[in-house]
């Protein structure tokens, strides 16, 4: 628990000076986030040279496999539906870098890993729906598949430049897990350049997720 | 729970510290008036805002979220035309629906 405090706030830290969760941003934005869960925490910086594909780095530390991820990611928006009143995109986010475990009879040994997955979401001013997978390869240290799903219903709409608000539920699905199904309800606050989501699944754990764009 | 309380007030006073909300702005002669598919939330807007912000020619923009109405007024005697305001929209991610400009 005081781990997964540490590390949101190191994340904070480091980017409250700089300056939202799509995978792409608009063309030249930079992009940093930094998620936590039950699993594991996360932190991700890229750029967008256009508002189709992001390049950038990724940093995993899945707690309980005591698995560290250092990847560059691509992410690529393959088909965006823009309607007057709703948005859709489909998205391939794809990564190649190196994996170090801590566990067991892997202690201390290295391997190249990659992952893809897909996500896909619809909004509109008052209601979100989204769904992602990815699967990991770490060679001889650990293989894994996970997706999840969101709804969101936001109690007002507001205007350019308000505070945004979003109530929000999460289904994680993680094959491996003993508990596999997770149910995390949460609230997405978005304003200005930040966004941030703070929950708390069935089990008892805390999801803080921040980002910033500029 | 001391961390907590830390965690909580930069929390609370990252969202509550007043920011650049877009002001709306009177459309006038020669301003433009797009009407764009897809926006639907306050990232989409301020992904305009930085585009057309890189445009010499761009004074001002604001965009409506309800009426889906991007306004961008110019600087003296400069203008874009039809085109270069479908590319740099297409460009940022987004649809033109209609382009008007004021008489």
């Amino acid at each position: 628990m005081r781990k997964h405090i540490l590390y949101s706030l190191m994340a904070m830290g480091l980017l409250i000076h700089s300056a939202q969760a799509r995978p792409v941003s608009y063309p030249g934005g930079i992009t940093a986030m930094t998620m936590n869960n039950g699993e594991a925490n996360t932190f991700h910086l890229h750029y967008s040279p256009t508002a189709k594909t992001s390049l950038g780095y990724k940093f995993e530390y899945w707690r309980d496999k005591e698995l560290k991820i250092n990847a560059f990611q691509m992410n690529n928006l393959v088909k965006r539906w823009n309607k007057k009143d709703s948005q859709a995109n489909l998205y391939l986010k794809s990564g190649i870098g190196l994996a170090h475990s801590d566990d067991g009879k892997y202690d201390g040994d290295n391997s190249a890993v990659g992952y893809t997955g897909i996500a896909a979401d619809w909004e509109d001013r008052r209601y979100f729906v989204s769904y992602e997978n990815r699967y990991t390869e770490a060679g001889n240290l650990d293989d894994f598949y996970m997706q999840s799903a969101r709804v969101g219903w936001a109690p007002y709409e507001g205007d350019y430049g308000d505070l945004h608000t979003w109530l929000m539920l999460e289904v994680s699905h993680l094959p491996e897990n003993k508990d596999n199904f997770e149910i995390t309800p949460m609230v997405r606050l978005f304003k200005d350049v930040h966004l941030l989501e703070a929950g708390m699944n069935t089990k008892g754990e805390i999801l803080f997720n921040y980002v910033i764009r500029y | 729970m001391k961390t907590i309380k830390i965690l909580l007030t930069v929390l609370l006073i990252t969202f509550t510290i007043p920011t650049h909300a877009a002001d709306k702005i009177s459309p006038v002669s020669g301003d433009a008036l797009v009407s764009v598919n897809g926006l639907v939330c306050d990232f989409c807007a301020r992904a305009l805002e930085k585009v057309f912000g890189k445009e010499e020619a761009v004074k001002d923009i604001h965009v409506d979220l309800d009426t889906k109405i991007l306004t961008i007024q110019f600087n003296e005697n400069q203008t874009l035309d039809e085109d270069k305001l479908t590319q740099l929209i297409t460009d940022s991610g987004y649809n033109v629906e209609e382009i008007n400009y004021v008489e």
